[in-house]
């Protein structure tokens, strides 16, 4: 009987106190765009950013990258086009060297179940066509970035480069 | 990973049956004792019959919490002094309300299996101490209320919650229990028990882009097979004929 007792105090014990509804960070959710910067007059060489300052328009924040040659930026998971500003140059405090760049970035969405605790995920598909498109800010500086490449039209994991950028 | 199911089930099999036989020893020694001690005693007879039963918790469940709704029927038929054929069939329906996700789940299950008991009665009672098994099938679907969307990076603005409404029809799961419980006579011919069980999942068909959370008789679903369950009965004995205890032939030796 004593056994049976100890037996059921375990069963109770094991089942009771069971917390598994809480998002591991390390379980991929949604993915950010991750992109790597590479050096135009020698496309295979990694290029890091210098105070490149990343913001929506109608956003007063943003994103700052400096030293660094890639970078993870996100995407909206209710619409189906992200557009951000590039600003090379951006996150020091002189203006005058400013170059922006808007970046638009087009896709389809799609939700995945990841799992109770984590519910589900966005995961995104660039378009073939205008996956990601460059144009002049209103302020015709230039375009500064001078070429990029779509590595993979698939954003389901920030484990992989999904565009490069040469500049 | 079903290897070692396979494996970690044949082990429990074999287990269980080796508690059934060392049991079966023991009461057969204590029997040709009480049997060489009294030779010319009037034979002992037994009740046989149906027992059946509803399981109380789930219907205090079903009043007490607004998000469920269950039933479960218990039936046992005693087919040899020691060993019961038990059957469980039941309905629920379970609305959960995670942070992340809210579903209802609706289904049918019946378990089949046999409770060997343990207890040795006085004559005219079926009192029980009993382990036992049980191959369950359970059949459901469940309807996606809402979700949200799970993402770290809140530039955006916070995760909006998507309504769903999205329905996954026709999933099924299949699981073995061991079972271990009491049923005692309360009232002539009433009982109550209650048994604790241990499930492990044999097959699972889980839906795309979702997954089978809660599996009605088998309960909440967390990242492995193992499961537990509980239920607490009160019964009813429908005695059927009676039959004279069958002196063991070992007896004479």
């Amino acid at each position: 009987m004593k056994k049976i007792l100890l037996l059921v105090l375990f069963i109770v014990g094991a089942t009771s106190c069971e917390k598994d509804d809480i998002c591991d960070a390390t379980t991929p959710t949604t993915p950010r765009l991750i992109i790597q910067f590479y050096d135009i007059s020698n496309p295979t060489t990694l290029k890091p950013v210098n105070n490149l300052r990343i913001i929506a328009p109608g956003f007063t924040t943003g994103f700052s990258f400096t030293g660094v040659s890639k970078i993870q930026i996100p995407l909206k998971t209710t619409e189906n086009t992200t557009t951000f500003s590039f600003m090379q140059n951006g996150g020091d405090t002189n203006t005058t060297n400013d170059n922006t760049d808007a970046i638009q970035i087009n896709y389809t969405r799609e939700n995945v179940f990841v799992s109770r605790a984590c519910g589900y995920k966005t995961v995104f598909t660039l378009n073939n066509s205008n996956g990601f498109v460059r144009t002049d800010s209103t302020l015709p500086d230039g375009l500064w970035i001078q070429n990029f490449d779509i590595i993979t039209t698939n954003i389901a994991t920030e484990n992989e480069i999904h565009v490069k950028i040469y500049f | 990973m079903k290897y070692m199911l396979k494996f970690t089930f044949s082990l429990l099999l074999i287990l269980v049956s080796c508690i059934g036989t060392a049991q079966e020893v023991k009461t057969l020694d204590a029997a040709e004792r009480s049997a060489a001690k009294k030779d010319s005693i009037v034979p002992k007879k037994e009740r046989y019959g149906i027992r059946f039963g509803v399981d109380v918790v789930k219907l205090t469940r079903t009043f007490l919490e607004k998000n469920y709704r269950g039933i479960e029927l218990a039936g046992d038929y005693k087919l040899t002094r020691k060993h019961y054929i038990a059957v469980e069939l039941g309905n629920e329906s379970k609305t959960v309300d995670d942070d992340q996700l809210n579903f209802t789940t609706e289904g049918t299950y019946i378990k089949v299996g046999f409770d060997y008991n343990a207890y040795k009665n006085w004559a005219g009672m079926e009192n029980m101490i009993y382990v036992g098994m049980r191959y369950a099938v359970s059949s459901f679907n469940h309807t996606l209320n809402n979700y949200e969307i799970y993402n770290p990076n809140t530039y955006f603005g916070e995760n909006l919650i998507i309504e769903s409404g999205e329905k996954f029809n026709g999933l099924s799961a299949h699981w073995i229990e061991v079972v271990a419980g009491i049923k005692a006579e309360i009232f002539k011919n009433a009982y109550v028990g209650f048994s604790f069980r241990l499930n492990n999942l044999v097959s699972n068909n889980k839906p795309e882009n979702f997954d089978n959370l809660f599996i009605p008789g088998f309960n909440k679903t967390s990242n492995g097979s193992f499961g537990a369950g509980f239920n607490y009965t009160i019964s009813y004995f429908l005695p059927l004929y009676k039959s004279t205890i069958k002196e063991h032939p070992k007896k004479k030796k």
